[in-house]
């Protein structure tokens, strides 16, 4: 299991320096003009002349290719060949093999979906090799994003890794007192529970003096809160997320009044 | 002035068949440290809870008796209130930390945040709270990469900035390793030196011989003795009772046994007081003094 | 405003610290599984875990969370998923209210609501997004069924019909075990404390009264399946 916070890459860029409202709603963007679209290589043109371009701009270009190569692929593995041999409306045979025919209409469904997938994925990708989780979460905050709120996100930020490193002693604690891992289904099964139960008691227990040291802090106070952290903003970025807001709701507008 | 008094305090957990305190009275005057030991299940933390306002407002239960902090009733107030005039620091360093920040500095900030403070002002506030915990250098690190010591002057410091009149620390060593310990210790001393106002839990009868002007021995949630550090930390009762006593006490007993410790002269707590008692009869009239 | 106070009711401090928690369970647990090669996912132990201490809203906001923050830090393809999840934490929330999680047998039937609400609501996001077929083993059994004839819809619905119930089932009984491992006196400081107390009556009588409702269940299901697709 990796332990890690969450994608962030610190460089000095002009995509790191905007505003995370605005790289969030260019996500929103790319993302609702990929899937409205019926344009069948749009999805495509936004991945190789906005995301790739964006991401190397933000100085996080390789990392963002192999984030998005690491995470995908397995995916589009699955999605071309179950589609391209089994997708319905298949009727174009490509080639066949045995009770098996790649359809011509499978592959480009599977094309179409995964390229959609692509632009999803990795323009959320942008935002986070360019965004500090903890800037993303002052700056929603400021907006009126309720504290309760970003506390849980930043705080389940932190804690998923300390656990995952738990999990990581608990593992090879109990397999090197002859836990069995590698057995067949009922001994995995019978292995789950002395590696979650130590885990999961472990920490629910901290759970009540976690409360208190916040409680401590004001946590609660019914006052407005302020920040530490200055999170830059324009006009120009201002008008940048009215423009993108437009172009969600055309590109919303176009696919129901086309259908 | 009193920053601390409570008045005939009876306390029970909400499932709990006996009460945690049972009629306990005491006042804290203004700059004064009042150290609290006691048997584990003594009552030491829920005294701690009680004098931060906790109990009864997070642990709900019964409460009978009077708890004014800063001047203020406990019970006819709430919590968000209360943690403006009493600060807490508990055992474990590890869970006061509040989760929610990426570095030492934001975490200080976190209480600031909360009250709604000015930028500039938190900034200033934060800087004296590193400078008086000592850990101005460990401001841009992640408050998970740290020492026990350290993350528990982080917790001092983020309990600090938010200036309370009374400063509740719960064995704040107890989970630490002898650097820690030493380290948080320093601290404390630096705070006392400030004329803050300090209730302490602890189990270490040597750092309470050291920095109490009074000590209280709980006894199943009942204050069993109190007093100066001197008159309360040689008592006989306290190893009955099982809390532990100072080493300096334990081996002047045996040399008083021995005949090498006067019976005229006070048991010590402290190295220091051990050493004159040791010294001589004029040395031992000193501790007699001091104590 | 009785919405309001009742979304209110669910969020004290104690909810706001064990929110993370449960997402971590989820994920942890998830990737333990994922290790251990099992048969199921067991992700939404921690979300089931809020649902019954904490309530409805916030178990559907845990669920929420636990997607988006799977899609953060680990996997962006978990983002779309997140209704899944919401709907989950709530449908969980109501039966722990309406008694259905204080006894083996009761926390079954809340295991089998679940997976049906999980069933419904995946398939949709199954069909409109990935086509009906998404990166996990039962993806084969929809391909089998679109090829035996079906269409996508009833070919997904039935997939995550019969794929569904073993984990919720598995994943509320686990979630119950951890609630009877805890003390009273630390589940008290919870909103929703009362919906965890346990019904008095011999564990071997419950286990056996789980079983039999279990099996009845699955017998429905597979009956109301195989009506369906005529």
């Amino acid at each position: 299991m990796r332990n890690r916070l969450s994608f962030y890459i610190p460089r000095q860029s002009l995509i790191h320096d905007l505003n995370p409202l605005t790289k969030l709603a260019l996500v929103f963007t790319f993302i609702i003009v990929a899937f409205s679209s019926s344009w069948y290589w749009l999805p495509t043109i936004l991945f190789f002349f906005g995301l790739v371009p964006l991401s190397f701009i933000g100085k996080v270009g390789k990392a963002f290719l192999r984030t998005t190569f690491r995470l995908l692929l397995p995916l589009f593995i699955f999605l071309f060949v179950m589609q391209s041999l089994f997708y319905p409306g298949g009727v174009t045979p490509l080639l066949s093999l045995w009770i098996f025919s790649v359809k011509l209409e499978g592959v480009q469904f599977a094309y179409l979906t995964g390229t959609r997938i692509l632009v999803m994925v990795s323009s959320f990708l942008v935002l986070l090799l360019t965004t500090h989780p903890s800037t993303l979460m002052s700056d929603l905050t400021r907006r009126g994003l309720p504290g309760a709120l970003a506390y849980i996100i930043t705080s389940t930020l932190q804690i998923i890794p300390q656990m995952q490193g738990k999990a990581n002693t608990i593992i090879d604690a109990q397999r090197s007192r002859g836990l069995d891992t590698e057995g067949n289904l009922f001994k995995r099964a019978g292995a789950l529970l002395p590696l979650v139960g130590p885990l999961v008691f472990g920490s629910l227990v901290d759970v009540e003096e976690r409360a208190i040291a916040i409680e401590a802090r004001a946590f609660n106070a019914p006052c407005k809160k302020t920040s530490l952290i200055e999170i830059s903003d324009t006009g120009f970025e201002t008008a940048l997320r009215w423009f993108f807001l437009l172009l969600m709701l055309a590109a919303i507008g176009s696919r129901i009044w086309l259908s | 002035m009193a920053i601390l008094t409570i008045n005939n305090l009876t306390y029970q957990y909400p499932s709990s068949p006996q009460p945690a305190l049972k009629d306990i009275s005491l006042t804290l005057e203004s700059g004064e440290f009042l150290a609290v030991i006691g048997a584990n299940g003594a009552g030491k933390s829920s005294l701690c809870y009680t004098a931060a306002g906790f109990i009864p407002h997070f642990f709900r239960g019964e409460l009978n008796g009077q708890v004014l902090i800063d001047g203020v009733d406990s019970s006819q107030s709430n919590l968000n209130e209360l943690v403006l005039h009493a600060g807490l620091v508990f055992q474990n360093p590890f869970n006061q930390i509040s989760g929610s920040k990426f570095t030492v500095y934001e975490e200080i900030a976190f209480g600031l945040e909360n009250l709604g403070i000015a930028r500039e002002e938190m900034k200033a506030r934060i800087d004296e709270a590193l400078a008086l915990t000592n850990i101005a250098d460990l401001g841009k690190r992640s408050p998970y990469a740290l020492s026990g010591g350290q993350q528990q002057r982080v917790a001092l410091a983020s309990i600090l900035v938010m200036q309370p009149k009374l400063l509740v620390l719960d064995e704040p060593t107890s989970q630490l390793d002898p650097i820690g310990t030493q380290e948080v210790f320093q601290v404390i001393r630096a705070m006392t030196k400030r004329g803050m106002t300090i209730l302490m839990a602890e189990h270490k009868i040597e750092q309470v011989a050291e920095f109490a002007d009074r000590v209280i021995a709980l006894d199943a949630g009942e204050i069993l003795l109190e007093g100066t550090p001197g008159e309360v930390l040689t008592s006989p009762l306290l190893p009955e009772r099982g809390v532990g006593i100072s080493r300096y006490t334990q081996v002047a007993r045996r040399a008083q046994a021995m005949g090498l410790w006067s019976k005229q002269t006070h048991l010590p707590a402290t190295l220091a007081q051990a050493v004159r008692g040791f010294g001589g009869a004029d040395a031992a009239q000193e501790v007699n003094d001091a104590a | 405003m009785k919405l309001i106070d009742s979304i209110k009711k669910d969020f004290n401090t104690m909810t706001l610290v064990l929110i993370p928690v449960a997402i971590a369970i989820n994920v942890v647990i998830g990737q333990i599984v994922v290790l251990l090669r099992l048969p199921v996912y067991l992700d939404s132990i921690g979300t089931v875990l809020v649902a019954v201490l904490c309530g409805p809203w916030a178990g559907a906001l845990t669920g929420t969370l636990s997607n988006i923050i799977w899609g953060l830090i680990i996997d962006p393809n978990a983002f779309p998923w997140f209704p899944v999840a919401l709907f989950i934490g709530f449908v969980a929330g109501w039966c722990a209210i309406g008694g259905l999680f204080k006894s083996w047998w009761k926390v079954v039937i809340t295991g089998i609501l679940i997976a049906f609400t999980a069933a419904i609501v995946s398939t949709p996001i199954a069909v409109y997004l990935y086509g009906g077929i998404t990166a996990s083993g039962s993806s084969f059994i929809t391909a089998f069924l679109l090829q035996s004839g079906r269409d996508l819809v009833s070919a997904v619905l039935s997939t995550n019909f019969l794929v569904e119930p073993v984990d919720k089932i598995a994943t509320a009984l686990v979630a119950f075990a951890i609630i009877q491992g805890l003390s009273t006196r630390y589940i008290s400081r919870f909103p929703r404390s009362e919906n965890a107390a346990q019904e008095k009556g011999k564990r071997s009588t419950q286990l056996i009264i789980a079983i039999a409702v279990a099996v009845v269940l699955v017998v429905i299901a597979a009956t109301v399946l195989v009506t369906m697709l005529g």
